[in-house]
């Protein structure tokens, strides 16, 4: 692999982990405001995209009509495993939400199969006849520019949204001192339910653009998004935004990098030991979180 | 006149009755203190008032509404506030950002503005701070954002939760002082407290409970003449 090769790999896996930052930053919010792993999270995100690509069958979309559909289905499923899996579950049995989560990451996975007879579904892509050659031997590939942008501003939004707005500081109060967060006369219970959404409607973009830089849905996604989504959030520390946002560059470019020197079958082997790695001497994640006095 | 009428409150953690069968009130514009020693059922009673525990039975009147086993915001809403136990600050959140939390129920927010401003008056301290993270400040400036964000909640009857814990003496002094402070402008409060020699020199009235129950109620001259109040709570010095 020659200079080149590896630069050129290296952006087009940091263009794509905004995908996984945005995962990241679903399971870690959830985390930050319950104290609970989301194990459905991913395929939430994936489930959103399947939404919009059912209603491009039933009436052509332009591709950028598709994706607010998947950000909008994303944010209705989150709903919907709030409801099922964290509302009426005892939140005081660590075990409870997790068997629920995957419960519902597997019935989701079955419906999508169902559905699609398990064949993988055409989705749309935006810019992706665009590509920007710098140089002879470098470009940037138009589409995955799009994706790029299009978590910059999903992320720009959400930080408004988290530190501007009051929904935003109910949000951090929760996460931060839920008894405390009562007390000022926020519902712990609101929250909640509003965290499962906004992170749904993340995660139906990502799952967008997952589809659309693959240029395919396939129930094969929600894995290993899921185990991704996890290990970005390992390394970005529990409940840490910055982090996850770091660290879903880093696995994407990681990623990549292993994909162009080892091929596709063999790169998801080294993010996992990543994942290792990172469990061992850094559990804490990249930012490990400051502590406060008392 | 009672603001505040507790009757006959009973709460549980699982089986285990941490309050049972507590009745006590408070009057308008006083100070109200209990007492009580370690695990005798004063926090728990706090937060049943808040409405962060649900009572298994038992009213709680205040102004004459129902507030038992009402959500805490319906509580806050009412005009009943609660410095809790251990100040509970939001750690990473600034001192500002604390103050505007406590103001979350509130329909003025034209007001808000000016409210923080009297609060930084009477805390000199927090207005330095203002841009800080809550969780730098030391234990004493965490009281005084405590007491504050309760205040911007613009509680009718304050409710506090030990706010002496923890602090060295000088900083007791002080929160005590604003205690007294509170009253004078009119603010009901309902004090919860450990340290009998400090809530002698403010409150009006005294309450004592011991595991569950209400032992002793009465003025801090009775008190101060209880031999067994005198041996337990007060020392030998008394």
């Amino acid at each position: 692999m020659d200079f080149f090769d590896f630069i050129q790999s290296i952006t087009d896996g940091v263009l794509f982990g905004t995908t996984y930052a945005l995962i990241g930053i679903g399971f870690t919010m959830i985390f930050g405001v319950m104290h609970k792993i989301n194990l459905a999270y991913a395929a939430t995100s994936i489930a959103g995209a399947y939404v919009s690509w059912a209603v491009g069958t039933l009436v052509p979309l332009p591709a950028i009509v598709t994706f607010l559909i998947a950000v909008l289905g994303g944010g209705a499923i989150g709903y919907l495993v709030y409801l099922c899996c964290f509302k009426f579950v005892p939140l005081s049995s660590p075990l409870a939400t997790l068997l629920s989560t995957v419960g519902m990451l597997i019935l989701i996975d079955e419906i999508v199969v169902h559905e699609t007879d398990g064949m993988p579904q055409p989705y749309p892509a935006l810019f992706d006849d665009v590509y920007f050659e710098i140089g002879e031997l470098y470009g940037v590939r138009g589409d995955l520019l799009f994706i790029f942008f299009l978590s910059l501003v999903a992320t720009t939004v959400l930080l408004f949204m988290l530190y501007r707005t009051k929904l935003g500081m109910a949000t951090r109060a929760v996460a931060q001192q839920p008894v405390a967060a009562e007390l000022c006369g926020i519902s712990i219970e609101r929250t909640n339910a509003s965290t499962f959404v906004i992170t749904g409607l993340l995660g139906g973009l990502a799952g967008a653009m997952i589809g659309a830089s693959v240029g395919l849905l396939s129930p094969l996604l929600t894995l290993p998004v899921t185990v991704k989504g996890l290990i970005v959030t390992v390394i970005g520390g529990l409940g840490s935004i910055p982090g996850a946002i770091i660290a879903g560059l880093l696995v994407g470019a990681f990623e990549n990098f292993f994909q162009a020197l080892r091929g596709v079958t063999e790169r998801d082997l080294y993010v996992m030991l990543l994942l290792f790695v990172f469990l061992t001497f850094r559990p804490g994640g990249i930012f490990s979180r400051s502590v406060g006095r008392d | 006149m009672a603001v505040l009428e507790i009757n006959d409150i009973v709460t549980a953690y699982g089986k285990i009755e941490a309050l049972k069968g507590v009745s006590l009130s408070v009057a308008e514009g006083k100070i109200t203190c209990l007492l009580g020693p370690n695990g005798a059922g004063k926090t728990t009673l706090m937060m049943t008032i808040s409405g962060i525990l649900k009572p298994q039975r038992g009213a709680i009147r205040f102004n004459g509404q129902d507030l038992a086993g009402k959500p805490a915001r319906t509580v806050v809403g009412q005009g009943v506030a609660l410095v809790p136990e251990n100040r509970l600050v939001f750690p990473e959140m600034t001192v500002e950002e604390n103050l505007k939390a406590g103001a979350y129920l509130r329909r003025d927010a034209g007001k808000v503005p000016s409210d923080i401003a009297s609060v930084y008056e009477r805390f000199p301290r927090l207005q330095e701070r203002r841009e800080q993270y809550a969780g730098t400040l030391s234990g004493g400036e965490q009281q005084m954002l405590a007491i504050s964000r309760a205040l911007m909640a613009r509680p009718k009857l304050l409710l506090m939760d030990e706010p002496s814990l923890g602090l060295a003496p000088l900083i007791v002094e002080d929160i005590f002082r604003i205690v007294r402070e509170l009253n004078n402008e009119g603010t009901t409060i309902f004090l919860v407290e450990q340290n009998a020699h400090m809530a002698l020199q403010v409150a009006h009235h005294f309450y004592l409970i011991e595991q569950g129950k209400i032992v002793f109620d009465g003025s801090p001259d009775e008190m101060e003449e209880d031999e067994v109040i005198k041996r337990a709570y007060l020392g030998s010095k008394v």
